[in-house]
């Protein structure tokens, strides 16, 4: 059966015209002495400035040992859910506390629905990651969309604290579509660093994004 | 002088049990440091001595696939060194000058430590590399990460890089590690910016020497990476082996990690002004000055604006 004749356009578009949020759960980052900085209805921005230095609005100041840590918000939206019955009080590590309810652009709705066809290859760790120097010549020299990858190939190098580990492409063969980091940025572990498309798959995404930018417009 | 020393495993023992013992019994009791140059005792196991190279890392990985394919394990601790590396390349595959009396080692470690602690991994070489030029140059000062200069001149310059066993699946740690000794010609683009034992002294050292030196330092530096994993989870109980985020919370919190510590020691980083970038010499990214050093040894720089980056990779040039 071919792809497409599985995937229903109709019912993901509607679903993001109905609801064109993503709603970001907010996890506490470890143990301690939680007290809030925004409530429900509270508007947050996320990380930005040139160098993504200016951190996002606070969300909360966790305090462990007397050492108090304030944790800032990753996007921008609106606080939809709290846990402010918690206020004050000794959370564990790892407790959903907040929820932020994000806008998503059309940029966003677009990657979200390629994630459904595209496949992602995924940060191992929490480093830098720029691609390999075969790859980027190949990414120069032919365009991205033009750079076929296969299991065993060499696709990234991933940085920390300047020790270099080549990464490797698993999963199916296929082009670079998507890129989802940028040299130079500190990527979290299990966050998507690409999308892999295969061959076959294109006029399908290709597809995708004309009809997502007409029903937006 | 010539090269009088011949580097080898007995050596470093001799100058291990001479020297290093007593010179950290300085600063830590005697069963502390026999433990941690236990820990290190993988260092320079096996030492492979080339007159000429294209390159040791290169060389390293093939031996490391050999092994592979063969279903044998490699070990650990093994060391490649040449008088002299014809095709050596630093990060991003810039041309690495390795002529011959320059110092020019490759040591393969296999990585056994948990994710918080092998990010030092970078460190460990550098601090005993600076160790080991102190004993003869007392201006030398480590540069963030792991660069040694004096005076602004870069002495010696380290290539950390990790490969994947295909069959063991074995993590394995590379390091590269160039001193400039009894070399004093350097290519023109490099002529202001590096320098020798040779110049500094006014005379040839003993290459192997340093060598045997610097490995003693690195079966300490190594050591202690151990150690204090160790002494971290013991503080911590077993309990936090099994919660990932808690056991990164507990690494960058621990403010005393002892290579760490030693790092900011021997390091000349702190409030200078600098220019960053993760491939500063083709595309910088930006001017900052060093605030802070954190506990996991990521830089943490004030830009103009009085605002805060930290950053765990990359490279800075020192502008004042």
């Amino acid at each position: 059966m071919h792809q497409e004749d599985n995937i229903d356009f109709d019912e993901i578009i509607s679903k993001y015209k109905a609801d064109p949020y993503d709603y970001v759960d907010i996890h506490s980052i470890h143990t301690g002495r939680i007290r809030f900085q925004v409530e429900v209805g509270s508007q947050v921005e996320g990380v930005s400035g040139e160098w993504r230095h200016i951190p996002g609005t606070t969300l909360y100041i966790l305090n462990r040992e007397r050492n108090p840590k304030p944790v800032h918000s990753p996007t921008n939206g609106e606080i939809s859910f709290i846990r402010d019955d918690l206020e004050g009080q000794f959370v564990e590590a790892a407790e959903k506390i907040i929820t932020i309810k994000h806008p998503l652009t059309k940029r966003e709705i677009i990657d979200g629905i390629l994630r459904e066809v595209l496949y992602p290859f995924v940060a191992p760790e929490r480093a830098k990651y720029f691609f390999s120097m075969d790859i980027q010549s190949r990414i120069d020299r032919y365009g991205q969309r033009e750079v076929f990858v296969k299991p065993g190939d060499e696709l990234f190098t991933m940085s920390l604290m300047k020790r270099e580990t080549p990464i490797y492409y698993e999963g199916e063969p296929g082009i670079i579509h998507s890129n989802y980091f940028k040299p130079g940025e500190s990527v979290d572990q299990g966050q998507p660093l690409v999308g892999i498309c295969p061959k076959n798959t294109l006029p399908l995404i290709q597809r995708i994004i004309t009809r997502v930018k007409a029903e937006w417009e | 002088m010539g090269i009088t020393t011949t580097l080898s495993a007995a050596r470093i023992e001799q100058l291990i049990r001479e020297d290093e013992i007593n010179y950290r019994n300085r600063s830590f009791p005697l069963e502390t440091v026999l433990t941690v140059f236990r820990y290190g005792g993988a260092v320079a196991a096996d030492i492979l001595r080339f007159d000429k190279l294209e390159r040791g890392m290169a060389h390293a990985k093939a031996l490391i696939r050999e092994h592979e394919d063969s279903g044998r394990a490699f070990s650990g601790g093994l060391v490649i060194t040449a008088n002299e590396l014809t095709g050596g390349r630093g990060r991003f595959n810039r041309f690495w000058h390795a002529p011959a009396g320059g110092l020019w080692l490759t040591v393969v470690l296999v990585n056994t430590l948990m994710p918080a602690s092998s990010a030092l991994y970078s460190l460990a070489p550098g601090v005993a590399a600076c160790e080991t030029i102190l004993e003869d140059i007392p201006a030398a000062r480590l540069k963030w990460i792991n660069d040694v200069h004096v005076a602004g001149r870069k002495i010696c310059g380290i290539l950390v890089e990790t490969m994947r066993g295909a069959v063991s699946g074995e993590e394995y740690i590379l390091l590269g590690i160039g001193v400039n000794v009894n070399n004093e010609k350097f290519p023109r683009e490099l002529s202001e910016s590096a320098v020798s034992y040779k110049q500094l002294l006014a005379g040839e050292c003993d290459v192997n020497l340093i060598a045997a030196r610097f490995l003693a330092k690195l079966a300490w530096n190594i050591g202690l990476l151990h150690y204090e994993e160790n002494r971290i989870l013991a503080e911590h109980g077993p309990g936090v082996l099994s919660d990932p985020a808690r056991l990164s919370e507990v690494f960058t919190d621990s403010a005393d990690h002892l290579l760490v510590k030693r790092w900011r020691e021997l390091s000349d980083t702190l409030g200078r002004r600098v220019r960053f970038g993760h491939n500063v010499q083709e595309q910088p990214r930006f001017e900052a000055r060093v605030k802070d050093i954190n506990s996991d040894a990521s830089l943490v720089l004030e830009l103009d604006d009085g605002s805060i980056v930290t950053e765990n990779s990359g490279e800075i040039v020192y502008l004042d």
